[in-house]
């Protein structure tokens, strides 16, 4: 469970995600873009995950849920495609910058084994080249630059730490010389 | 919360442990036997060799009251046979470390395990990386350099080994798992320092990813387990009502 304080947690709380009103709610119009109006039954809007998960888990008195969600855009078919052929040439920061945490929010809201069986393998194939790129140096301004900018908020952490101990190890043996 | 240092030991800090490894010393003067918490050293008599501790051995040496053996491994012609058995023998794990002799009957537990099995002496194996082979390379090569006899080819070997490593320790997050583990044997000290943020951060995403799927596990053996209770209890309600 994040800690509530978890900046990151709240970010990736934020995402907006689809969702689809399932009954009309008198002057929430709003959140379409019409003050004043009800929103209409079947309207699609985009709503941060943390608004879209509280209105499709809780009962009202019709006994429906009020929305339902669907994945997001970067969860779709053709983002896990992509991940399947090739997971170093994806941008997943243009994607979404909390990629993974969201992939594992909608998994706690979805049953879906192939698309966590995509983000692990993904994950693992990325920590490999972050690792390969964070040991040499040569990467931040050649050819690994493309590949680093697409890296979501956790794999950066990733890269940061792995960068920080090889250069710790690599100002011991400097230091050592001196 | 912010800590100030993370998790593991900095580079420094293994190798001042390093320091605690013996080496040989040649001594260049007499000297009478220090004292020191961890028991006396040995006294030094000029032609005849002892075995200090790195640190006092790098004491010594940069007094000119010694000269350091550098230890068997760390010869070009070793270190060449290692990196061989590095790259061909064993391509996807590392070299197997020191074998351990076997423990007197007195301290089987504690005593049969380094530091306190002498691995960087005269007579240590040459066909092994011992633990802190990384940083006793680099601390002999850096201060006690005119003792090798070709410091370079050490040097060169040194970072090749060093390559050929790390690029193991990075290739072991294809088999990693969320709750898994990755055989490490052999690793050196140094290589821990280096590859602990990356391996735990790549460990902490899988675990992150696959939360959901966890916290279902639990969920199911949670309930199986309140299931078979509430059906013991309904046996002994039925034995009750006969």
């Amino acid at each position: 469970m994040p800690s509530y304080y978890d900046i990151d947690a709240i970010l990736t709380d934020s995402q907006k995600v689809p969702c689809t009103f399932e009954i009309t709610v008198p002057g929430l119009g709003y959140l379409d873009g019409n003050p004043g109006e009800p929103i209409k039954e079947g309207t699609k809007v985009e709503l941060p995950l943390w608004l879209g998960e509280m209105l499709a888990v809780t009962q009202n008195n019709t006994n429906t849920p009020t929305l339902s969600l669907d994945l997001p855009q970067c969860l779709s078919a053709r983002v896990v495609n992509a991940l399947k052929a090739d997971p170093r040439v994806v941008d997943i920061r243009a994607l979404a910058p909390h990629f993974y945490a969201l992939g594992s929010r909608m998994l706690e809201l979805f049953d879906e084994e192939e698309l966590l069986d995509v983000l692990t393998d993904t994950f693992k194939r990325r920590a490999k080249e972050i690792a390969d790129q964070a040991h040499h140096p040569r990467g931040v301004l050649g050819e690994g630059a493309e590949f680093l900018r697409g890296l979501d908020e956790s794999e950066r952490q990733l890269f940061r730490s792995a960068h920080e101990s090889s250069k710790a190890v690599r100002n011991w043996m400097v230091d050592l010389k001196k | 919360m912010a800590h100030p240092s993370p998790p593991g030991l900095t580079p420094s800090e293994v190798s001042f442990l390093c320091e605690m490894e013996l080496v040989t010393v040649i001594p260049r003067q007499k000297q009478d036997a220090y004292t020191l918490l961890g028991g006396p050293t040995p006294p030094l008599t000029p032609p005849l060799r002892a075995n200090l501790p790195l640190w006092l051995a790098l004491l010594l040496k940069r007094q000119k009251r010694a000269n350091i053996a550098p230890p068997p491994w760390l010869a070009p012609a070793a270190l060449s046979t290692i990196l061989e058995s590095e790259t061909t023998e064993y391509p996807a794990a590392f070299t197997p470390g020191p074998a351990l002799p076997p423990a007197p009957p007195s301290l089987r537990d504690e005593a049969a395990s380094p530091p306190f099995v002498p691995t960087s002496v005269v007579g240590a194996a040459d066909t092994a990386l011992p633990y802190h082979w990384l940083e006793m390379g680099e601390i002999l090569l850096a201060g006690a350099g005119d003792d090798f006899e070709e410091p370079d080819a050490v040097r060169r070997l040194l970072r090749d080994l060093r390559e050929v490593r790390m690029a193991k320790v990075r290739a072991g997050v294809e088999v990693l798992d969320a709750g898994g583990g990755v055989k490490m044997n052999g690793v050196g000290g140094m290589e821990i320092a280096e590859g602990r943020a990356f391996i735990g951060g790549v460990v902490d995403g899988l675990r992150k990813i696959g939360a959901s799927k966890e916290a279902v596990r639990r969920e199911r053996e949670r309930e199986e387990r309140r299931v078979g209770y509430r059906g013991q209890e309904d046996e002994e309600d039925m034995d009750d009502l006969q």
